[in-house]
């Protein structure tokens, strides 16, 4: 059931409680995460903190916690699936869910002991209502029963004319029910073919904060982080981006007017946060200019860096804006102030000229100390290269141990370390799209686009994370789509795979919705790849929270695709 | 003495919060605190006041010292007297470290206030360095020093009585067939 009083509900529900927290491994739930042990640690609430990759460490991790602790907070995970079916929990057990997975599970809607949801309602969730899936089948039972009964006595001339009209009620009956299961099997196909995601988690807990009135200046950054995280992955439309930025800008004016004035002014160390019109150049700021434009995904789609054609209009791009390749190759920070100070207004009009509308984009920025300014989106990468880094040592909980603590503002060496994997993520993310679109990899198989990373592909093992995966592979589809001339190509959706693990055999397969300016993000591959799975008995694993990410043997690549082929077509 | 002791010993001293939450008095074994309600001013000890801050259920008052102008008249005073200058607050260091570590966004002028405390200790140390030094050059048998703090005594101490005892070593080993000729090695 979906929680509507949080403070009440929630709140003041675990906060004399041990609580275990279970938290997915993406940033919008480690800036949830962050935001909740403030609030907890405020309050001096006892949890255990156990990050969860797949079903099966929610299910382990379940297992060992169930006895000592009867509260348990999921963070972006959990709510598409039948919760209750899969952990078997106790009764005793109360689960709540803050996920922006959607659709929501139809069975932790409508449960009312143990699962408590904490989604807003408005969030544009079209769940079908109880009667269109439930129904008491009691009635039915004991109507059948009564017929039957009357069937086995000695039918004599009354009883069958009794009898006959029973048996017309008892089979109108039945095609009512017949029907009506049709009825719902069809809503919630309709309902559960979509997966899409809802509001980001990190915001929903700064809410909390905020009714609290606990609400800090570090929350209302995480809050922002988190948004900008499902901008960066992709996860929401355009629209719901800006129209959660607009509420984040209230907080954030809310903030600010409270504490400085003209006489008063801050210390330089307390933590500034503004809104930024910013470019959609990634970790410029930290990086230099010219490499920014060339490893963002906007600016190398849309002048085709991968070409000598592509070049050429870039340095053309720099010449038309004034500005020396020297400087511009150069860190950011080391550059004149004459050419940083107008940078933007400079950059968006040239950009006009070359047919990048929208290189500017409404995001927040922090500030704080003297020499520390980020963006919202260098945190996302930074974060994310973080928590899914390829060094050898760590475990995914070390990994999911740094990117959090490279969130708050007294790891600052932390933060750089992952802006720096982040420059080589971006790196090799362009590297990669530019060998794909030279040797025409992606191929179509008719309904969708279809791409194969080799073995031996460079940086191939920082593609075995799903995160990274995802990114890559939106940032191939959209390149393709500036540079292929097939119109109905362009429509089509990617599906992209990559070795996963050598010695086990198995890669992983990703699948994204086609490329459009409006598109309403929608993936219908979770359904798609369970289907074609079970029609070819192939071995796959659907582990990730996110359904549209599935690992699959090697050999059995083939036939799954075909199945796919056939089941899309 | 550790300076984290002397900082610890500073804890001790009181400040004025404005809570915003309510809770009856409370019986400590070193007093009482008073009733707490939310938007009153109540005065606690540092300690508290730090800890309730950083789980923001208060809001920390600057001393009444902690103040530009005022800071400003006390480091003009300092550098013009050559002894030491009554201070605002025996643990002035300590305080103003960790109210602008901690709370630095009720404080207003943070930033020119930490300068102008620094400006203050330095001379003060400088003072005191001088005046150490003519001790033991001079040689002199005793010496006042008024309105120290127990930070900048701890700073000097054991410089001042390490160089007196070896002073006093060199001394005495000067003066030939002296009884106290113990040479300790360290």
């Amino acid at each position: 059931m979906f929680v509507t009083d949080i403070r009440k509900d929630f709140y003041e529900v675990v906060a004399n409680q041990r609580v275990a927290l279970l938290v997915a491994p993406d940033i919008d739930a480690l800036c949830a995460c962050k935001i909740l042990q403030a609030l907890f640690h405020c309050d001096q609430v006892q949890y255990t903190l156990v990050p969860v990759t797949r079903w099966q460490d929610l299910d382990t991790a379940f297992l060992e916690h169930k006895e000592q602790f009867r509260y348990f907070v999921l963070i972006n995970c959990g709510a598409n699936v039948d919760l209750l079916e899969m952990l078997q929990p106790d009764d005793d057990s109360i689960f709540f869910i803050c996920d922006t997975h959607r659709p929501v599970d139809v069975v932790n809607v409508y449960n009312d002991t143990q699962i408590k949801l904490l989604i807003k309602q408005d969030d544009d969730l079209g769940v079908p209502s109880y009667d269109d899936i439930f129904r008491d089948d009691e009635d039915e039972e004991g109507d059948d029963s009564g017929n039957e009964s009357d069937e086995g006595s000695e039918p004599s001339g009354k009883r069958r004319r009794f009898d006959e009209g029973a048996v017309e009620r008892r089979i109108e009956r039945q095609r009512a029910k017949r029907e009506w299961e049709a009825r719902r099997r069809e809503i919630l196909f309709d309902y559960e073919q979509y997966e899409y995601h809802g509001t980001s988690a990190a915001m929903m807990f700064f809410e909390l904060a905020w009714v609290l009135t606990k609400d800090t200046k570090d929350m209302l950054w995480w809050a922002v982080i988190g948004l900008t995280d499902q901008w960066v992955h992709d996860k929401i439309t355009h629209m719901k981006y800006v129209t959660d930025i607009a509420t984040m800008q209230r907080h954030v004016s809310r903030h600010n007017h409270r504490n400085e004035d003209e006489e008063n002014s801050l210390s330089i160390d307390c933590m500034r946060i503004s809104f930024e019109y910013d470019l959609r150049l990634s970790l410029y700021q930290h990086w230099s200019l010219y490499e920014s434009i060339c490893n963002s995904c906007y600016t190398s789609c849309s002048f085709k860096l991968w070409t000598l054609n592509g070049q050429k209009k870039l340095q053309e791009f720099l010449a038309d804006m004034g500005l020396p390749l020297k400087q511009v190759r150069q860190k950011f920070n080391s550059m004149d102030m004459s050419i940083k100070e107008n940078l933007r207004d400079v950059i968006e009009e040239s950009s006009n000229k070359y047919g990048m509308k929208d290189i500017r984009i409404q995001t927040f920025g922090v500030h704080f100390g003297f020499k520390n300014r980020f963006l919202a989106s260098d945190m996302v990468h930074a974060a994310a290269a973080l928590l899914e880094s390829t060094e050898k040592e760590d475990s995914d909980s070390d990994n999911f141990i740094k990117a959090l603590d490279s969130l708050s503002r007294s790891n600052l060496e932390r933060l750089h370390s992952g802006i720096e994997l982040a420059k080589k993520k971006l790196m090799a993310i362009q590297q990669t799209v530019a060998s794909c679109i030279c040797t025409n990899l992606i191929l179509s198989q008719g309904p969708f686009l279809y791409c194969y990373l080799m073995e031996g592909t460079p940086d191939v093992k920082l593609f075995a994370k799903p995160m990274a995966l995802t990114l890559l592979c939106k940032y191939l589809l959209k390149a393709f789509v500036h540079s292929t001339r097939n119109k109905r190509c362009k429509l089509l959706p990617l599906i992209m795979a990559a070795p996963k693990d050598v010695e086990k055999g198995t890669v992983i397969v990703v699948g994204i919705p086609p490329e459009s300016e409006t598109s309403d993000k929608k993936n219908f591959f979770g359904r798609a790849f369970e289907k074609a799975a079970e029609s070819t008995s192939s071995r796959t694993l659907h582990d990730h929270f996110d359904t549209s990410i599935i690992e699959l043997k090697t050999e059995d690549r083939s036939k799954f695709l075909d199945a796919l082929i056939t089941l899309l077509s | 003495m550790d300076p984290s002791e002397v900082e610890f010993l500073a804890e001790k001293e009181v400040v004025k919060i404005i809570p915003n939450f309510s809770l009856d008095k409370v019986y400590l074994i070193g007093g009482d605190l008073g009733p707490f309600n939310p938007g009153l001013p109540v005065d606690v000890p540092v300690w508290l006041a730090l800890n309730l801050k950083q789980r923001q259920k208060c809001r920390i008052v600057p001393p009444d010292w902690m103040d530009v102008e005022k800071l400003e008249e006390m480091r003009e005073l300092e550098r013009k007297e050559n002894t030491f200058t009554p201070v605002p607050s025996p643990y002035y260091m300590e305080l103003t470290k960790l109210l602008l570590n901690h709370a630095s966004d009720n404080i207003p002028k943070a930033d020119e206030i930490r300068t102008l405390v620094k400006d203050i200790w330095d001379t003060r140390i400088a003072k005191l360095r001088l005046s150490a030094d003519s001790f033991i050059t001079q040689q002199e048998a005793h010496a006042k020093l008024d309105n120290l703090t127990l930070m900048e005594i701890n700073t000097i101490r054991t410089f001042l009585l390490d160089s007196l005892n070896c002073m006093y070593k060199l001394r005495s080993n000067l003066q030939p067939g002296s009884s106290k000729g113990q040479f300790t090695d360290y």
